[in-house]
């Protein structure tokens, strides 16, 4: 049963970047990438602080349901779970004791079942190079531990081969199955071990176990075609497999990179579905800000046309802030803390005709930018600089006026910050890229670059001195003194981001505008997912009085900006940004239940105060890129079961 | 740690314009603290903490909302059961103080009948080196007399604070406590804790663990 066995021959399929398992290809591609994408999740095991890994008993049905949460297990129960929305779980406790193969199958049909057709993304998959067969007797012990629901652990032992007979079957009829989804299926657990020594594997690098995490060995599957194996009984050499796995890394980020950089550089149109696909498990972090741009409709994916049509924004936003506005943005009121006095002579000095018809309320839209942007991340130094200041202030104020039905409301000023710092990160990159890069690929980088950031008439003096400049490898968002980059480069990461922070806002209009009518909606939405997926906690809070809209109504109006670092957000938007309709708003509202229910059973020990305090500030500190992608899978299925089928669960 | 009677519980909502410095008043009660550049208010933070005022002990239970405008429609929902509210402006921001006016207003006729409420000029540290000569360039922009005017009238406590310096900011908690009516406070409690509506309860059992998990101990008042 050693990881050479021959049957899990594999096939490294280069150009693709994909691995062909066994001979026959094809048949049970779903169920390999499923396990391939099982291994995502156990890297969340040891951050899973309210669930015990440790306890293994034998109860299948115990897996099934802390597989699969609150899926139903019943084929086709969904006449069921519409009449009692709780019996969701028990379903899975009773219902197919005896089934283990057919509840996999039936837990994906359900999936299905309340799944409208798949996001273009999704649709590549019967033509997805994806072509393995999985070994059905490798003995593969799976520890499982489930979802917050079951404070259980169990093993589950499946030794004999019908593995994926059942969801072979369900999957010959359903095309959404695939890759992706799967992947994210498989997330819904909070962890899977392949017994006895874990052998994970993962295609992203990101989601890999840090080798400090664990005592027991984890290995990772890289790309590598000599690996042979993931489900082997023996232990590794765990030496060797630390070598592997910094290896498997390197090569997985590399992999990855390129992935993106065939996307973006392999046709003189890009293909949008591709990139959405790609990008929702994550961009690297060079071709993000390009990748957003893209994924936004903000650069065209028609080459010829991304330079003039960026020109063109770019020129409307210039003109935009010279026109519309008459305000002094460097000016930032700072000496007089805003007192309403200097608030109008802060308008500049051209306050005399045009700008006093709508004076008072720009007046005012303009004084609550300029006291909000001086506490915007206050623990971010870029932002503490005055150029920095001075562009969020620009940025904003254009898109408030521009947008009088909402105005400037707080919180905005968190979403501008993303867009901002990935523009400006971008820029010291392509600089970097273009004085350190190699020759080769010189011409092919230029296609990853945002058309018109940097100066070709070389007429930038500063840009030619950072140019120059020994220490440009190293500047990066967090050390660069903003003053040594040139307005010139301002004003087109403000218009980029000015454009993109509509393009955005576009989808959650109705949060900002008279009464926030969105966010009301979505704080009962919650409220409705949560009487589905955690009935207990929601009785808990409800016991102890606590109203959604106390905790959550931030949540909707910052977009989870307070409660996880910027550099989380950043990731978690890859998935927003990857999602059609785009994630901001009815998608948020499944991460914002996965959030919540992640610290269900610390919140069902903890009475109404406790219960606010901690929702205020939760413990999201230490969290990584890998919890952020277990919390998005979680999103992911939670709504792929209650898009559709809210209406008859109410 | 023990005193001679239960700690009584008391709902408080801070009201008042953005960047008046509610949240930073709070913070400097409950903490002792003071953070320059602190992030806005989003919909509303809930704090608590204790206060000894002569053999009584009230656990302030408080609701610090968001200033702009555009979140006041969430304002009822917190004033709507508080025993005490604090309406705050910048005594150095007139706009500020016309709306807290409005505050006071909307308080007497929407919020409770026997509401406790305090009317605070923040940001005094701001115009403590004005001087009487020189009125142009002087930071304040509302006088002591127009607040206490205002108080005046609307038969409401009235204090000028800086949550900067900490001046006088213990002082107004402890002006509520004093005014908030015994009956009140007494009349305030629900038949027991079991209700769905702990609103405004009396948390009888004292829990000292409540008290530490806002960041602070008890007020030096």
């Amino acid at each position: 049963m050693g990881k050479k066995k021959p049957e899990m021959s594999q096939v490294y399929s280069h150009s693709k970047n994909e691995f062909i398992f066994g001979e026959n290809g094809g048949k049970g591609k779903h169920l390999s990438s499923f396990l391939k994408n099982l291994s995502l999740t156990s890297s969340s095991s040891s951050l899973q602080s309210s669930t015990n890994s440790n306890v293994s008993t034998n109860d299948y049905n115990d897996i099934n349901s802390n597989i699969y949460g609150s899926l139903s297990y019943g084929n086709s129960k969904v006449g069921s779970t519409s009449s009692n929305p709780n019996g969701i779980i028990d379903n899975g406790h009773r219902i197919i004791p005896n089934q283990r193969s057919l509840s996999v199958g039936a837990s994906f049909s359900h999936v299905n079942a309340a799944t409208p057709p798949p996001p273009p993304p999704n649709e590549r998959s019967n033509t997805s190079p994806y072509s393995h067969t999985h070994s059905h007797n490798t003995g593969s012990s799976l520890l499982l531990k489930g979802p917050r629901r079951s404070h259980s652990t169990t093993r589950y032992a499946d030794n004999d081969d019908d593995w994926d007979a059942g969801l072979e079957e369900v999957s010959k009829n359903l095309k959404i199955v695939e890759n992706k989804n799967l992947s994210r299926v498989a997330n819904m657990s909070d962890s899977i071990n392949l017994q006895p020594s874990p052998v994970l594997d993962s295609l992203y690098p990101d989601l890999m176990i840090p080798i400090s995490s664990g005592s027991a060995p984890v290995r990772s599957r890289s790309n590598s075609p000599q690996y042979k194996g993931r489900t082997s009984k023996e232990s590794l050499d765990d030496e060797d497999y630390q070598i592997k796995l910094e290896i498997n890394r390197l090569n997985q980020l590399n992999t990855k990179y390129s992935k993106f950089r065939r996307i973006l550089t392999s046709d003189n149109n890009i293909n949008l579905n591709e990139l959405r696909k790609i990008s929702w498990n994550g961009i690297p972090n060079e071709l993000r800000a390009i990748s957003w741009q893209l994924l936004l409709g903000y650069l065209p994916t028609n080459k010829t046309r991304q330079s003039s049509t960026l020109k063109r924004k770019r020129q409307e936003y210039i003109e935009g802030i010279a026109g519309v506005i008459t305000i002094d943005f460097e000016n930032d009121n700072t000496n007089n803390n805003g007192t309403s006095g200097n608030i109008s002579s802060n308008l500049g000095s051209n306050n005399s005709a045009t700008s006093l018809a709508n004076n008072n309320r720009d007046k005012q839209i303009y004084h609550q930018i300029n006291i909000d942007v001086k506490r915007t991340h206050p623990n971010i130094k870029l932002y503490s600089y005055p150029e920095i200041q001075t562009s969020l202030r620009k940025i904003l104020y254009l898109w408030a006026v521009r947008h009088p039905a909402s105005g400037y409301v707080q919180g905005i000023n968190d979403l501008v910050t993303p867009f901002f710092q990935i523009f400006l990160g971008n820029y010291l990159w392509q600089l970097q890229r273009t004085v350190f890069g190699e020759n080769e690929t010189k011409l092919e980088d230029l296609q990853l670059f945002i058309p018109g950031l940097l100066d070709s008439e070389n007429k930038d003096e500063k840009e030619q001195s950072l140019i120059n400049d020994p220490n440009l490898l190293h500047y990066t968002i967090d050390n660069i003194d903003p003053s040594l980059i040139s307005s010139r480069v301002y004003s087109i990461i403000e218009a980029d981001t000015y454009w993109c922070l509509s393009r955005l806002l576009e989808n959650i209009t109705d949060n900002y505008i008279h009464q926030q009518p969105g966010i009301i909606r979505q704080v009962s939405e919650l409220k409705n997912l949560i009487s589905k997926m955690d009935l207990e906690l929601l009785n808990h809070l409800d016991n102890e009085g606590v109203e959604f809209i106390q905790f959550s109504f931030r949540w909707m109006n910052c977009l989870l900006m307070r409660e996880l670092s910027v550099g989380l957000i950043i990731r978690m938007w890859d998935t927003y940004l990857s999602e059609t309709p785009l994630g901001f708003n009815n998608f948020h509202v499944y991460v914002c239940a996965a959030f919540l229910i992640k610290f269900s059973n610390d919140l069902k020990e903890r009475d109404f105060q406790e219960i606010l305090l901690f929702l205020q500030n939760p413990p999201t500190t230490y969290w990584k890129e890998k919890d952020i992608e277990l919390m998005l899978s979680e999103a992911f299925i939670w709504q792929s079961l209650y898009k559709n089928a809210s209406a008859h669960l109410k | 740690m023990s005193f001679p009677n239960p700690a009584t519980s008391v709902k408080l909502v801070l009201l008042g314009e953005a960047a008046v410095g509610k949240s930073s008043l709070v913070l400097r009660f409950v903490s002792n603290d003071f953070q320059e550049n602190k992030e806005p208010t989003i919909g509303a933070a809930f704090l608590t903490q204790k206060c000894t005022i002569g053999s009584k002990v009230i656990k302030y239970e408080i609701w610090d909302t968001a200033g702009q405008e555009r979140f006041a429609s969430l304002a009822p929902m917190y004033y709507r059961n508080a025993q005490a509210a604090i309406v705050v402006y910048d005594v150095t921001k007139p706009a500020s103080f016309i709306r807290a006016r409005h505050w006071v207003k909307e308080l007497h006729e929407q919020a409770s009948k026997d509401i406790t409420i305090a009317l605070v000029g923040n940001k005094y540290d701001l115009v403590e080196q004005d001087s009487p000569e020189d009125e142009e360039n002087n930071m304040r922009k509302v006088s002591v007399e127009e607040g206490q005017n205002l108080a005046d009238e609307e038969g409401i406590l009235f204090f000028e604070s800086s949550a900067k310096s900490g001046y006088n900011v213990n002082d107004i908690f402890i002006g509520i406590g004093s005014k908030i009516p015994e009956s009140k406070v007494a009349s305030s409690a629900p038949g027991g804790q079991g209700s769905s509506n702990t609103e405004g309860r009396i948390d009888l059992t004292s829990n000292a663990a409540n008290n530490n998990r806002s960041g602070g101990g008890e007020c030096a008042c």
